[in-house]
């Protein structure tokens, strides 16, 4: 173990934040009842680290060399979702394993991450070719279909910015990226043909939530009310009205930034995204002093993940964005973001601390 | 480099995300602060209740009582499937239905939505005992009108609807609000103004399901003012009780004040089916009931001829204008002849030489044709007038009419036909082009009763704080020696061997009064009795009219006599 490599700063500015999680889901949870909810929450917290830590013990190449097995598993696991899996709010995303609900997309984003890395690095020779960009593509095309009926938009299109980051650190064409991204803006149209009724209807309300104040855009407006009236010093902890008189639909999981904004105020939620930049920071960090293509790729993959969650979820709340169901790393309330998300920061950790000293 | 680029972008998102935050937090704090604010404040209307109605002995007659409406919000809503099972057990409605509402709450889902009105109180319970296993499901009360009594004081009490649109349009500045109750007819609606309270408010903290949690500030609703009437109830449900089955009315009035001890329409209809939903349908069929027309108050908007009762105002024109008088007679071969035509008596072989007072005893109809031909057309009209027929009576009910009393040049401008000398014959015995509505006669008689003076009847005694005066007499003119022997002869009519009236009398009391029976040109003839009694202090005056009644000296005249005895009962007489 080369503790001497370990990125105290990334690891104590992801315990901030899960402290600042479960403060606030205490707040947001008071209406339900709020100890049997933390209880689960310090629970996977408490699993969550652990798993940090044993991914810290095998070094990352192990894990590597299993990419294509991992991501085979994770491609048959999301297909088993969408004939058995359980069924929340019209979507099919959970795989029931008995003492916990897995949700294979999670698993999705890590496993393509991974996949991805080993390619790149194996093939790195043809690296400027189109046929190298064209496969990698291809390679993660069937996890980002298989999301996508499920249908969990979000997480699937949160895979394409993923793949193009990897893409580019890896040191492809800056021409091939750019002629994807005219690609996918011009299939627009077609795709739009191939939303689900509720999901044009959400993009409908981000444009004028207040065409629907009382369905699909009461979220947003509540939300927006919520983390404006808080203000720059915020209503204090467990005094936000929004909250607490139960104004805010979803607040303990994908809203929950609201609750911060409302409570903590301008001054607080600045805290909050200042200590994820940190962890972004920090992940940059690794991936410019890791020598090793492989791990570089596996930090771009995991850094851009976790900031396009963290972006796209406070996007949302405050109405910047569309409402597209994703959880604020860290702290959201729910096992699978939670671990997944921890398990993604163990593999951050592994890489900055395996990186051969000079 | 590629590094520093993605550096660069990744950490440049932080920036917009923080400046975002920065304009939604510092820059929009005031607009969404207010917005908050208003998100948790909200004013609740109370919903003033309507002033309650009380008889003339402060019986309660319409009050208002809470109603229980079951309401969903869809959000909040764990288990579509058992919400429906419990509740459909429990409302005892069909399952399908409720499904059906409970699912049209889905697009409203932050939203309650009223599944199901005015269900009985046991119920209500019930479901506010399961509610905390139902969450989404709750109780809502207001307060809704009731009438004790039902069909009996339908057509004084009258009914509420919502506003109409060109009512709202009229009463938008008094303070109206769409979905309003207002007074559609009778009372509630003569009355509106003052039955309607003051709507409060409750300024309260509420969550997002609209639960209370703090009030913050509160303005009493004010109850309307109580009405108390002339009605006595007790009599009104008689009179009812007697005219059940039938078409037509009874009024019971005090001749001294005006004042309406009883007012009876029949058909009728129960007002309290125009507050309740489930009953939406009785309602429309009640509104468009075009056979028997129930919603129309036949005491004062129906109109008929008044048959024979009308000699009482050919009598007193005789008499009072000197033109006639009590020694002189007519004769009756039980018909008369106008021109061509020939008129009958009803009773065939005639009554012989008749002075006026027996004249009117037996009604004969030969005798008036004789002594309306002697006074002229103008002069029986003029008293007709002035007895309070081919006017409304004033009555503080709405919806009246006034009838018609026919005069040739009436005539003239109408039909673009001049008056014949026929048509002065049968209007002398209240037959032709002369209209009246049961309530001008009961008043028409109150003026023989009392001397001579025209009163404006009333239903409502007085209202809760509110001094009133009522408008004086208007004095007819008429002598007292005229009405003297016009009393004597209705007198005659009940009590005297052969009078026409001889059905209403009664062993309690001395009655007198006039029976009618008035041709009916679509069906049988209309039956007629007015009276009043005692003859020698009269307290009580009464009319019932039954359309196509047949005589009037049976049905009517008995039924006036059960009332006028009933009244006794009552010591009201």
């Amino acid at each position: 173990m080369h503790f001497k490599n370990f990125d105290r700063t990334l690891f104590f500015a992801t315990l901030a934040i899960l402290f600042i999680g479960l403060l606030t889901l205490y707040s947001a949870s008071r209406e339900y009842r709020s100890q049997d909810i933390i209880f689960r929450q310090v629970f996977w917290m408490i699993f969550g680290i652990a798993v940090l830590f044993v991914i810290l013990r095998v070094d990352y190449q192990r894990i590597v060399s299993l990419s294509y097995v991992l991501y085979g598993i994770t491609l048959l696991f999301l297909v088993m979702v969408l004939f058995s899996g359980r069924a929340r709010g019209g979507a099919h995303r959970w795989i029931s394993l008995g003492f916990f609900n897995l949700q294979p997309s999670e698993l999705a984003k890590i496993t393509l991450i991974l996949a991805l890395s080993s390619y790149a690095s194996v093939r790195r020779s043809d690296v400027t070719k189109i046929s190298f960009f064209c496969k990698a593509f291809l390679l993660a095309i069937p996890a980002f279909l298989l999301i996508l009926i499920e249908p969990d938009l979000g997480t699937a299109l949160l895979l394409v910015p993923v793949t193009l980051a990897m893409l580019y650190i890896a040191g492809v064409n800056i021409m091939h990226i750019l002629g994807a991204i005219l690609l996918g803006l011009a299939s627009f149209p077609v795709f739009w043909h191939f939303l689900k009724g509720y999901q044009r209807q959400r993009l409908f309300v981000f444009i004028n939530p207040n065409i629907d104040p009382l369905g699909s855009g009461y979220t947003i407006i509540q939300s927006k009310i919520a983390v404006g009236s808080g203000g720059l010093f915020g209503k204090g902890w467990l005094a936000g009205t929004q909250n607490q008189l139960n104004f805010l639909p979803e607040r303990h999981t994908d809203f929950i930034f609201s609750v911060v904004g409302e409570e903590w105020g301008f001054i607080g939620a600045l805290l909050l995204i200042l200590l994820y930049a940190l962890i972004v920071y920090r992940g940059i960090k690794i991936i410019e002093t890791t020598p090793d293509t492989c791990g570089k790729l596996i930090a771009t993959g995991l850094v851009t993940l976790f900031t396009l969650q963290v972006l796209i979820n406070i996007g949302m709340t405050i109405g910047f964005l569309p409402v597209v169901g994703l959880t604020l790393p860290l702290i959201s309330y729910g096992g699978s973001s939670l671990i997944t998300t921890l398990l993604c920061i163990g593999l951050l950790l592994n890489i900055g601390m395996r990186r051969p000293l000079f | 480099m590629r590094i520093k680029v993605f550096a660069f972008i990744t950490l440049f998102f932080f920036g917009i995300l923080i400046f975002g935050l920065f304009y939604t937090q510092a820059v929009k704090y005031e607009y969404y602060k207010g917005l908050s604010e208003r998100n948790r404040i909200r004013v609740i209307p109370l919903e003033a209740p309507r002033g309650k109605i009380y008889d003339r002995s402060g019986r309660l007659l319409v009050s208002n009582r809470i109603a229980f409406d079951v309401e969903v919000i869809f959000q909040e809503i764990k288990d579509e499937n058992k919400t429906a099972d419990l509740l459909s057990e429990i409302l005892a409605v069909d399952r399908r239905g409720l499904e059906k509402k409970i699912d049209a709450a889905r697009k409203q889902p932050f939203a309650p939505v009223k599944i199901a009105e005015d269900i009985e109180k046991e119920k209500a319970i019930r479901v506010e005992e399961i509610s905390l296993d139902l969450p989404g499901v709750i109780v809502t009360t207001r307060p809704l009108r009731n009438y004790l009594y039902k069909n009996s004081l339908s057509h004084v009490t009258g009914y509420l609807g919502k506003i109409s649109e060109s009512e709202l349009a009229k009463y938008k500045v008094y303070g109206y609000r769409m979905r309003d109750f207002v007074g559609k007819d009778g009372i509630e609606r003569a009355f509106n103004d003052y039955l309607r309270g003051v709507d409060g408010g409750l300024q309260v903290e509420v969550d997002s399901r609209g639960r209370q949690l703090d009030i913050l500030a509160i303005k009493e609703a004010r109850q309307g003012r109580n009405l108390y009437l002339t009605i006595d109830i007790e009599l009104q449900e008689f009179c009812h009780e007697l005219l059940k089955e039938k078409t037509g009315a009874i009024v019971v009035m005090d001749p001294s004040t005006g004042a309406i001890l009883a007012l009876v329409s029949q058909p009728d209809f129960d007002p309290n089916a125009f507050v309740s939903p489930q009953r939406s349908k009785e309602v429309l069929r009640l509104l468009n009931d075009s056979g028997s027309f129930p919603m129309v108050n036949r005491a004062i908007s129906g109109t008929y001829p008044p048959g024979s009762v009308f000699k009482i105002a050919v009598f007193t024109a005789a008499l009072n204008t000197g033109k006639f008088n009590d020694a002189k007679t007519f004769s009756c071969a039980g018909s008369y002849r106008v021109g061509n035509r020939v008129f009958h008596c009803w009773k065939e072989d005639g009554h012989g030489a008749q002075n006026i007072r027996n004249g009117i005893k037996n009604s004969c109809n030969v005798f008036f044709y004789q002594l309306g031909l002697f006074l002229g057309v103008d002069e029986i009209s003029k008293y007709a007038f002035k007895m309070g027929l081919g006017r409304p009576t004033g009555i503080d009910l709405p919806g009246e009419v006034s009838g018609l009393v026919p005069t040739p040049s009436w005539k003239r401008k109408k039909l673009r036909q001049s008056w014949f000398k026929g048509e002065t014959a049968n209007y002398a015995i209240g037959q032709g082009y002369l209209l009246v509505t049961p309530l001008q006669i009961v008043r028409f008689l109150a003026v023989v009763a009392n001397g001579g003076n025209l009163l404006e009847p009333y239903v409502v005694d007085r209202i809760e704080d509110i001094k009133s005066r009522r408008a004086g007499a208007e004095d007819t003119g008429i002598r007292h020696e005229v009405l003297d022997v016009l009393k004597a002869g209705l007198g005659d009519a009940i009590n005297a061997a052969g009078g026409t009236g001889y059905y209403a009398r009664s062993k309690e009391v001395i009655i007198a009064g006039k029976t009618g029976t008035a041709q009916n040109p679509h069906g049988d003839s209309h039956a007629w009795f007015a009276g009043f009694a005692p003859l020698d202090d009269p307290r009580i005056c009464v009319v019932v009219f039954i359309e196509q009644g047949g005589k009037g000296g049976l049905a009517p005249a008995r039924s006036a006599k059960k009332i006028i005895e009933e009244t006794k009962r009552l010591e009201l007489l």
